[in-house]
């Protein structure tokens, strides 16, 4: 089997078609687990255990089976009960959810590692329980979590492949079926290769510096 | 005299199964400098949360100028406080605790001027300088703009004086302020607050093991155990004259233990 250029420029606009889905599904999915994530992880924190232990519930549902189940039923089984989404959507639903369990931690960590003195100082020097928030618990709360939170989305982005199986026209599925029709395999997956390494290492190399940048210090 | 600034009455608190204060009354005059004493589990930090309402009354009335500061009277009766009442109240009580617990994203002006301008009190101009006077008086106007990382303790603990009193309380509270220092960092904290006690006529109120200094510094000493008072009286009486048994073979101990009086 030889590489053969000329294939390469014939199948590229189907690709890039591809990665412009690719990455909506990864920015949009992203949005939204970075609020759903919020939303749990506040819902987590409740004094009342009817709204707390339903969310730990969910999270450790979520966590505990596969995306590609969860696609599926989103995508296909929730037509028999009257919700039908569009292939993205279900598939943006999919990973927003999947990845909110995950995202939803990192943000419960990085606000229970605030120390409980940073609470009663604010207390002592009368803030109120917003001002509290605002400008001592989330200043140092959110810097470490930024790490955590990029780490997530690569992931998130590398799992977008997945999405084939709901035929979202992502980038896998455009090279899945250009070389359905060609029965050429090598340049097709060699280029979605080839693209998910030109976005991931950066990224890595990004979030490297981040967790130098972020690196806790002293909380006293 | 007049009314107690802080009257202590019946006031209980358990956590969980564990009872920490049982029925305790006590009063503390305008401008009184009290220390309380007394081995650690015996009630005296717990008393110093309830007046900076970060633990939760259990039973009993505490006042404030004369105002309940767990209570609201509502038609005659006192029902719970709320969010609003607390506010109100803790404007009133300032506290330095064992940690320090500065704001370590803020530096050492902001951590003094953040609640001045947070609660409305001060322009942030007023608030700097302030602030700048305040740390002039600890001696740390030099690390203004320098972040608590960069303090050694006893720094630390000099600005959260500073932060508290920006607020400009009636009443003070230090939590075992020196117990997480080095030795060599004690008398730097120490000798600000005998200025404080000196130049103002503040309520302080202090947990210390450091029974020289509660000896030098206090109006009157209160020897705590088990969620009571064993007893109480000038520093000279409790710390030459005990009368408890109680009392003496704390202080042996605590000489023994090679801390001096």
């Amino acid at each position: 089997m030889e590489w053969d250029w000329d294939f390469v420029w014939e199948i590229l606009p189907t690709l890039a078609k591809g990665v412009i889905i690719t990455i909506q599904a990864t920015l949009l999915g992203s949005v939204l687990a970075m609020v759903l994530g919020l939303f749990t992880a506040l819902a987590r924190r409740s004094p009342s255990k009817w709204i707390s232990a339903p969310m730990f519930v969910f999270n450790d549902f979520i966590r505990g089976t596969p995306l590609l189940v969860q696609l599926y039923f989103l995508f296909f089984i929730l037509p028999d009960l009257g919700i039908l989404l569009s292939p993205l959507a279900a598939g943006v639903i999919g990973l927003g959810i999947h990845y909110s369990a995950y995202i939803s931690e990192v943000y419960g960590a990085g606000i229970d590692n605030v120390s409980k003195g940073q609470w009663e100082a604010s207390k002592a020097v009368n803030l109120t329980v917003p001002q509290t928030w605002r400008h001592v618990i989330l200043p140092q709360a959110i810097p470490p979590m930024i790490p955590a939170l990029a780490n997530y989305f690569v992931a998130m982005f590398k799992e977008t492949p997945l999405l084939a199986a709901i035929t979202v026209i992502e980038l896998m599925n455009a090279a899945r079926s250009v070389a359905n029709e060609s029965y050429r395999y090598l340049e097709p997956m060699t280029l979605v290769g080839v693209f998910f390494l030109l976005v991931s290492i950066p990224c890595v190399l990004m979030l490297r510096h981040l967790e130098k940048r972020f690196a806790p210090n002293d909380q006293r | 005299m007049g009314t107690p600034i802080i009257q202590i009455e019946n006031v209980s608190k358990s956590f969980g199964s564990l009872s920490v204060l049982n029925g305790l009354s006590f009063d503390v005059a305008s401008g009184e400098k009290l220390a309380l004493i007394g081995p650690s589990g015996s009630g005296k930090t717990t008393i110093l949360r309830l007046l900076m309402t970060l633990e939760t009354i259990n039973d009993g009335v505490i006042y404030i100028d004369g105002e309940p500061l767990w209570h609201m009277e509502k038609a005659g009766m006192l029902v719970p406080a709320d969010e609003t009442h607390l506010h109100k109240m803790r404007a009133k009580i300032g506290m330095v605790f064992q940690l320090f617990n500065l704001f370590p994203h803020k530096t050492v002006l902001e951590n003094v001027t953040l609640a001045p301008t947070l609660t409305g009190k001060l322009s942030k101009p007023d608030a700097n300088n302030l602030a700048l006077e305040l740390l002039d008086m600890v001696g740390l106007a030099d690390k203004a703009e320098q972040k608590p990382a960069q303090l050694s303790g006893g720094q630390k603990q000099r600005v959260a004086i500073a932060r508290a009193l920006a607020l400009k309380p009636k009443i003070m509270l230090f939590d075992e302020v020196t117990s997480a220092l080095d030795p060599e960092l004690v008398e730097e904290v120490l000798n600000v607050m005998h200025r404080l006690a000196a130049e103002t006529d503040m309520t302080m109120l202090l947990v210390t093991h450091e029974m020289s200094f509660a000896r030098d510094f206090a109006d009157r000493v209160l020897f705590f155990d088990g969620g009571r008072i064993v007893e109480q009286g000038k520093p000279e009486e409790i710390f030459s004259n005990p009368q408890q048994e109680r009392t003496q073979s704390f202080l042996k101990k605590i000489v023994a233990g090679g801390r001096q009086i």
